[in-house]
């Protein structure tokens, strides 16, 4: 049972225990409660380049969520929005001299484009078959931008787009500072976050869970499952693309390695760690993931090692997650 | 509260009472010790990709930076003023490598960075520095990052590039007339080997018979290696890096083709040749940066490798070891003329710097601050004339430091 569920079948009125009620308060506030504690990340955390990532990533793994927990669709080329997202926002930059907001415009529209292209290719697929045709689409992509050499950079990498100044109504704000970045990026994650809680907390959102749980029921209730799960694919890609956007910022450059397949494989497993299904939970397992490599790497050279180990440790004994147990936990 | 924000806030006339005396004191007694502790050391990031298929080259690297940064401090440092090295896993991965070094840069507020094995992450690194105006050595092989598009006046390129091995290995294999075939990684890399090449075999009057491009990390060459037999070379030019190199040459000897062909590849690879033994390699010719056994005919080579043997148990530096120490050196000595971090000062600095640390006459050329460096030729040896476990190649010639063997600055991009 996911929270979300809850907040659709109770009142929080009737709710038995204390613990309950407070959970069922937090899950209500959760986006505004989420941003409290995002806003005290960088002070928290060994750097701040690290937290801008967390934020990143987060954002990558929340959208990535929304398809792969809520809908029920393992998606393996995911990487291919993100990817996408961060080539468009720089190149916007590079080729046109686009100014930073229309270029991540750029790269949201782009993405989204492009997941309508991809989700309309394979949302009729099931199961495994779905998962081996968002990977051969998204390797498509990846040599595409390849190949494109001369708009990409192809193997070097695009650079020559560093944003240092960004100008937000009239107020001039120094991007290369790090804490400057974080809230500006910040202010972007909040906004993913508000719009998938929005989404998730509507009707469209009730309709995907019923999909993931019975496909052919939610059919034999008159909802149309392809649009609706397409529509979840779009949103999800959308949302992956901002976060690839925002990675572009962040870093200045866009490697190639973005759209490698591998980049799917960590949102995957971020979303795993974290616990799917859950609206929270992506977002602490790109944190937990990104914060043990970085540390362990410090401390070894033998740190996939002990990072490997961990999530062994996870799938075996904690299936739902770092976030999914804790909510386990607090329910009963 | 009132007493937490006083001491908080501003330091208390006990506090500034006693750190007048304390000053006062030191410099009228001239105690070095106080003064040490009061200046920040000179820190050095060094990214470099620790795990991945590199790491025997980044352990390496490590080891000759951390040399160069003992050895300065044994020397007293700057007028007291130690260095440290801050050395942080890249994973071979460019957006690890920018991550990495906006950390070095924001929080541990490094005064310069050395350090990236492959051309795209050198590249993500002297992006993120170029921004900050972080002074930067790279230290891998690239042709881009000469360029003016991707130049930085914080930048200097401390390794070969691509144009000036291909030349040198060229002049010294190939002949008017001969008949080159290539075989080549379809990556940055191996293209960048190949454009070289090409160049300099128009220069000598070679002739291609063919190129064929093999995918990054193959570990089969059988269906590559009879097509290239078909074409019948006198010369195979193999231009990739890494396990790529050992595994293509060990099948092309394994195949009989060392008899009817020379092969050449663009840098011939200390750890790789270790990594296959003596009969595969014999008599394949390649460009090198560094080979230890220039100690014979160069002085700064002995020293750098005696010092490198006490520190490492007997252990020779490597070719992409000796980038670690050459780099680092090379800032040390910039930033010990310049008499200080301030990055204007160490930047003129370097750029009049004429440094021999390792290989012989060095110096950083002003537009594209490229080091004008001399080019090694080797060529392995057969196991019967290996004095010892590590005597792996013969220096057949040595490209002497010029600026002849560089592009042109008009050719880069660059006006002046």
């Amino acid at each position: 049972m996911t929270p979300q569920s809850l907040d659709t079948t109770s009142a929080p009125g009737q709710s038995r225990s204390g613990a309950g009620a407070l959970m069922q308060l937090a899950s209500r506030w959760r986006v505004p409660l989420t941003i409290l504690a995002l806003c005290a990340l960088p002070w928290l955390l060994p750097s701040k380049a690290l937290a801008v990532n967390v934020l990143i990533y987060g954002t990558f793994a929340v959208g990535y969520n929304l398809l792969f927990g809520y809908t029920g669709l393992l998606s393996f080329g995911h990487a291919a929005f993100f990817g996408s997202g961060a080539y468009l926002t720089g190149m916007s930059i590079v080729h046109f001299g686009a100014n930073w907001l229309l270029a991540l415009t750029t790269g949201i529209t782009g993405a989204l484009l492009l997941a309508l292209v991809m989700g309309t290719l394979s949302i009729r697929t099931r199961g495994i078959y779905f998962s081996m045709v968002t990977l051969a689409l998204a390797q498509l992509v990846y040599y595409t931008a390849l190949q494109a050499s001369s708009w990409t950079g192809g193997e070097n990498g695009l650079r020559g787009f560093t944003v240092s100044r960004i100008d937000v109504f009239g107020l001039q704000i120094d991007f290369l500072n790090p804490l400057h970045k974080y809230y500006v990026v910040l202010i972007f994650t909040a906004l993913a976050l508000w719009l998938v809680s929005r989404a998730l907390n509507s009707s469209f959102g009730a309709v995907i869970e019923a999909i993931r749980e019975n496909e052919v029921r939610a059919r034999a209730c008159g909802y149309n499952v392809e649009r609706t799960k397409l529509i979840s694919f779009v949103l999800s890609g959308a949302i992956c693309g901002l976060a690839g956007g925002l990675s572009a910022l962040h870093l200045a450059i866009v490697p190639l390695d973005t759209l490698h397949y591998q980049t799917s494989g960590l949102v995957v497993m971020m979303t795993l760690l974290g616990g799917m299904g859950s609206f929270f939970g992506p977002f602490i397992g790109a944190l937990a993931f990104l914060v043990m490599e970085d540390l362990f790497s410090l401390w070894t050279a033998h740190w996939q090692l002990f990072v490997g180990a961990i999530f062994i440790l996870f799938v075996l004994f904690l299936p739902k997650g770092i976030w999914g147990t804790i909510l386990g936990a607090g329910e009963r | 509260m009132q007493d937490n924000r006083t001491k908080l806030n501003a330091p208390t006339r006990r506090q500034v009472v006693g750190g007048i005396g304390l000053g006062t004191a030191a410099t009228l007694l001239g105690m070095p010790l106080v003064a040490r502790a009061q200046v920040e050391p000179i820190r050095i990031g060094f990214p470099t990709p620790l795990t991945g298929p590199f790491g025997a080259e980044a352990r390496d690297q490590v080891k000759s930076a951390e040399l160069a940064v003992k050895q300065f401090n044994d020397a007293g440092g700057l007028g007291g003023r130690k260095a440290e090295l801050l050395v942080r896993d890249d994973k071979l991965n460019a957006g690890e490598a920018a991550t990495r070094t906006l950390e070095l840069i924001e929080k541990d507020k490094v005064h310069a960075v050395v350090g990236a094995l492959s051309s795209a992450v050198q590249l993500a690194v002297n992006e993120v520095t170029r921004a900050r105006g972080m002074i930067y050595i790279s230290i891998s092989q690239s042709d881009t990052i000469n360029e003016v598009k991707d130049w930085s006046r914080f930048t200097f390129h401390e390794a070969l590039n691509p144009h000036m091995t291909t030349a040198a290995v060229a002049k010294h294999t190939f002949k008017k007339g001969a008949k080159v075939a290539y075989l080549v990684a379809d990556y940055a890399y191996g293209h960048e080997m190949l454009r070289g090449f090409k160049r300099a075999q128009a220069a000598v009057g070679a002739e291609s018979v063919g190129e064929i491009l093999h995918p990054f990390g193959a570990p089969d060459y059988s269906t590559f290696l009879p097509r290239i037999n078909a074409m019948k070379p006198d010369i195979l030019c193999i231009c990739n890096f890494g396990r790529d190199q050992a595994n293509s040459i060990k099948q092309a000897a394994e195949f009989g083709m060392k008899q009817q062909m020379k092969i050449v590849v663009p840098v011939i690879l200390h750890n790789q040749r270790l990594a296959v033994g003596a009969e595969v390699f014999d008599g394949v010719v390649g460009g090198a940066n560094y080979y230890w056994g220039l100690e014979e005919t160069i002085p700064s080579a002995k020293a750098f490798n005696d010092a490198f043997r006490a520190a490492n148990g007997g252990a020779v530096p490597t070719d992409y070891g000796a980038y670690g120490y050459t780099g680092v050196k090379s800032l040390l000595q910039a930033i010990t003329a310049a008499g200080g971090t301030e990055t204007d000062k160490v930047i003129a600095a370097l750029e009049a710097l004429k440094y021999d640390v390792a290989k012989g006459p060095q110096s950083y050329r002003k537009c594209d601050h490229q080091s004008i460096q001399s080019v090694l030729v080797l060529e392995s040896k057969k196991k019967a004339d290996m004095k010892n476990a590590v005597d792996l190649f013969r220096v057949a010639a040595v490209e002497q430091s010029g600026e002849a063997m560089l592009r042109t600055c008009a050719e880069l991009g660059f006006s002046g």
